[in-house]
């Protein structure tokens, strides 16, 4: 993967996050992502964010699938679980069916997400698990060195598509907001104030919050989701953008050529462990009902 | 009662009829009448596979004073609620048995459709009046199986009481007035069997005396794994349904959460698996349960759990296979799936019960072994297992530990916390999530002693041996049968190797030989993975001649033992998709045993 000739470049990185007092939370590993890859500012990004909602580090669980973006937990100091590929969802559901106290990040690639692990996302979704879902989007299967993903763009050349992309990408934030995530907001990698600011917000929510991240991959995409493009495409919500309308969302995320960044929509409801409690609350009832 | 306080019951009965006739509901009441009575009872029924429509259902309960290893053959009496079902079963009733019949339907028969003209010679004809008194009594012929249960209990003078409390029971939720016409129906027909006929060529007998205070219970295979579950302190239960496993969570769905446990019923089996591990990595008591074709979605999960150490159970029900394969039908053939099915090296526990008692022993041990070992334990029943039932005493005293898992001692905490480090016994002090310093990412790929990524090969063969190596201790789990030899001692002319549900016919069969003088003996192996290698192998040499029956067509238990030992043995595969019969198994003991003495 990608080539490693450059440890000056993750010095220097490791020196900034020494210097933002963050360092305890980042994990003794040297990240084995290419200089370069978006992915290095996401883990600043949910470094930052943990440190100001002042988390203690032992009650976090960073759930992941299989990819580059996958590796995330190795690089933080706290607990993890680097499972299957597409797999981050579910596993991360029983991690906070078995315990509601722990912080669950869960963090795929958009492979990972989209194609193999599509059929999980619906369901956390609408059961409102409390946790964080991050995917990082690079168009790509960056490990497995270059091939098509489900949001790759039309047109896109790779080493399973050499004759070009065929199929429409998929709308990730589309199929959240019909999910019915309850928390769902876009960030973009090169720009890491306003990322770490986002996963703040999404760690904070009370619910299943959904974090798309778009993020170059530096070595197998020269072409498409590139830092220089991305930057003349993103922009920002709105200012007057009502996070709680639902069909303005819907709007703002059909707009996939000037990808809006922000927090798209967020509405407040019982979490599956709230709807678990009262599950019990229920069962209690009706045994004392029986036996009284 | 007929004097006959020192007879030893052992009668089977035989319900047959459409779904529309209340076949399963009059079996179910007349065992658990049994039960009541204080009998031993060992029931299973066989239910068309469609929901809707008018398929055959048949009921089989065999009466026992002593528990019976398995349903025989032959019945007693076949009940016939519905004589173009039935017909095809009077050749299983026995010389001298009944047939309790309609003997006035309501249409005209064909000749020939009436079941009476079907008696094989030396069988005896019940005719009764079922419609008759069911319409005298409740006014419709919907009571005709409470009618046809009152006529028995009479044929045989049993006591009314037992009957009297379960069919109050069932209709309990209903309108008084349906319970009390079926209690007429159910005493009239009683009094007309009385005086019409005697089954004076069977005596009921008396049931043992139980253990003063000991509390005996009639339940399923799947009710089994359900309170060994509970007794073994669940917390989590993630399942999607499958036959003939969903009833394990549709029994926990009601009974977990009123011990504050939690049950999701996730999008399919894969992430009930994946949120097993999840809860199981997040320290909780965790398991899911399912059938062949969601075990075969598991596999790569599995492979996880055994690769990260984290530990979970796992419930197969088998069912004929391969694919959807044969949903209401029973079969083993999973085992190769559950001991090897996966990527790579990954040697799991896996236990397979033989008897509803079993069943419930092996799901709470499976928690103590998951969690003491850091593995997924696989628990393999089948659907003649998980559905049928047997009177069994579960021991007052719950008898699984709460918390097996191995902690860091006092000296380790505060040193930098390796998750894998080697240990004497392979097996590394766990931490969970929430836990001060312990902190460890886990992962599928191989890995050194923290946790990190690492391929190096030298590093992959320590961790292979120490995944290995952890389970033997397994083998030696306290409190748990893990192989037992039955029947004749020491060296024999023919020995019974069996596992799962198959065992209880194969106890039948060795105990018959035994009578007619063949010296043998069987044993079962309920751990098949780590298999307890030495006591197979002390069998192999005891006996001239080994005889491997099992529900598979490939011989799958046969091919695990034959890997691992090289004498010759013989192998009997049926797949009917029904238990195996009795008779086949003794046929190929009795040849097998002629085949000693002629060669000696
Ligand atoms: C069951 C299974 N199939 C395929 C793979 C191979 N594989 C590993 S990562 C990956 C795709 C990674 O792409 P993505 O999820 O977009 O993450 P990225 O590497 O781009 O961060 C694939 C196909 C696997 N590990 N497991
Ligand atoms: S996503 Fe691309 S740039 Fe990033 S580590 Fe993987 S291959 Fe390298």
């Amino acid at each position: 993967m990608g080539n490693l000739r450059q440890p000056v470049y993750l010095e220097e990185k490791l020196e900034q996050v020494r210097e933002s007092g963050r360092l305890n939370i980042r994990s003794k590993a040297l990240p084995t992502w290419c200089p370069g890859c978006g992915y290095f500012s996401i883990v600043d990004g949910v470094t930052m964010a943990i440190n100001q909602l002042q988390i203690n580090q032992k009650d976090v669980t960073v759930v992941s699938g299989i990819g580059c973006a996958s590796r995330f937990p190795f690089f933080l100091d706290t607990y993890g679980f680097h499972t299957l590929h597409g797999r981050t969802l579910p596993v991360a559901t029983g991690i906070k069916v078995a315990n509601d106290d722990l912080t669950v990040l869960a963090i795929g690639g958009d492979g990972d997400a989209f194609a193999i692990g599509g059929a999980h996302i619906p369901h956390a979704a609408r059961r409102n698990v409390d946790i964080t879902y991050m995917v990082f989007d690079n168009g790509i299967y960056g490990l497995t060195k270059g091939q098509t993903s489900p949001t790759s763009v039309l047109g896109f050349t790779t080493s399973t598509s050499p004759y070009q992309n065929q199929d429409r990408p998929l709308n990730p934030l589309l199929m959240m907001l019909s999910y019915d995530a309850s928390w769902i907001g876009q960030s973009y990698a090169g720009d890491p104030r306003h990322l770490s600011e986002m996963i703040t917000q999404a760690i904070a929510h009370r619910g299943f919050s959904y974090l798309h991240i778009l993020s170059p991959c530096v070595t197998f995409d020269k072409t498409s989701k590139t830092y220089s493009n991305l930057k003349a495409q993103v922009r920002n919500l709105p200012d007057d953008h009502d996070s709680s309308d639902r069909m303005a969302a819907i709007g703002y995320s059909m707009d996939v050529d000037t990808p809006p960044i922000g927090l798209f929509y967020k509405e407040s409801r019982p979490t599956l462990s709230d709807k678990l409690d009262l599950i019990v609350d229920k069962a209690r009832g009706r045994n004392a009902r029986a036996s009284g | 009662m007929i004097d006959s306080a020192m007879t030893e019951t052992d009668i089977q009965l035989m319900f047959c009829g459409s779904a529309g006739d209340g076949t399963i509901a009059v079996g179910d009441i007349f065992k658990r009448a049994m039960a009541e009575a204080g009998f031993k009872v060992l029931a299973f029924d066989i239910y068309p596979p469609e929901i809707r429509g008018f398929g055959k259902c048949i009921s089989r309960v065999r009466v026992t004073s002593r528990q019976a290893y398995s349903l025989k053959h032959q019945s007693d009496i076949l009940v016939s609620l519905n004589d173009s079902y039935a017909i095809p079963h009077v050749s299983e009733v026995r010389d001298f048995g009944g047939v309790l019949y309609d003997q006035a339907p309501i249409s005209a028969m064909a000749e020939g459709e009436h079941i009476s003209g079907h008696l094989q010679p030396g069988q005896l004809p019940y005719g009764v009046s079922m419609r008759e008194v069911s319409d005298q009594t409740t006014g419709g012929s919907k009571a005709k199986n409470i009618v046809a249960l009152g006529f028995l209990a009479g044929l045989y003078d049993m006591q009314r009481e037992p009957f009297h409390q379960i069919i109050r029971d069932k209709f309990k939720h209903k309108d008084p007035i349906i319970s009390e016409s079926n209690l007429l129906a159910f005493d009239t027909a009683y009094d007309e069997g009385v005086s019409t006929f005697r089954l004076d060529f069977i005596e009921l007998g008396t049931p043992e005396r139980q253990d003063i205070g000991s509390k005996v219970q009639m339940m399923t295979g799947n009710a089994a794994v359900v309170r060994g579950c509970l007794d073994a302190g669940l917390e989590t239960f993630f399942g999607y349904p499958i036959t003939p496993a969903t009833s394990i969570m549709e029994d926990l769905a009601t009974d977990l959460p009123m011990r504050g446990g939690r049950l999701l019923q996730t999008e399919d089996e894969i992430s009930a698996i994946a949120a097993t591990i999840g809860a199981g990595y997040a320290g909780a008591r965790a398991a899911t349960a399912t059938s062949g074709p969601g075990l075969a979605l598991m596999v790569e999960m599995l492979g996880l759990g055994v690769m990260a150490e984290v530990p979970s159970v796992i419930f197969c029900s088998q069912r004929g296979g391969p694919s959807t394969g044969m949903p209401t039908k029973t079969e083993q053939s999973d085992l190769h799936l559950a001991v090897f099915g996966g990527a790579g090296d990954a040697q799991r526990i896996v236990l397979a019960p033989t008897n509803v008692e079993g069943a419930y022993k092996c799901a709470g041990k499976a928690f103590e072994m998951a969690e003491r070992y850091q593995t997924p334990v696989i628990v393999l029943l089948d659907l003649y297992l998980s559905n049928r039932y047997e009177t069994v005493i579960l021991p007052r005293q719950n008898p699984f530990e709460a918390d097996s898992s191995k902690k860091r001692s006092h000296q380790e905490r505060g040193v930098p916390y390796h998750r894998f480090s080697f240990t004497d016994d392979n097996v590394s002090p766990r931490t969970v999530p929430g836990e001060e310093g312990g902190i460890h990412t886990v992962t599928g790929l191989e890995h050194n002693e923290l946790g990190r990524p690492n391929d190096q090969p030298d590093m992959h063969l320590k961790m292979s041996e120490k995944r290995h190596n952890k389970l033997l201790g397994a083998l030696d789990h306290p409190g748990i049968t893990i192989q037992k030899r039955f029947g004749d001692e020491g060296k024999v002319d023919v020995g019974i190797l069996g596992w799962g549900s198959t065992f209880g016919e194969i106890l039948e069969a060795m105990l018959v030989a035994q009578d007619e003088g063949i010296s043998c003996s069987a044993m079962k192996v309920v751990m098949l993975s780590p298999l307890p290698l030495q006591p197979v192998q002390e069998f192999f040499s005891d006996c001239r001649e080994i005889l491997i029956p099992e529900l598979n067509y490939e011989g799958q238990f046969a091919n695990l033992v034959g890997s691992a030992i090289s004498k010759p043995f013989t192998r009997l595969n049926r797949v009917p998709g029904v238990p195996m019969r009795v008779a086949d198994i003794l046929d190929e003991i009795r040849r097998l045993a002629a085949q000693v003495k002629s060669a000696a």
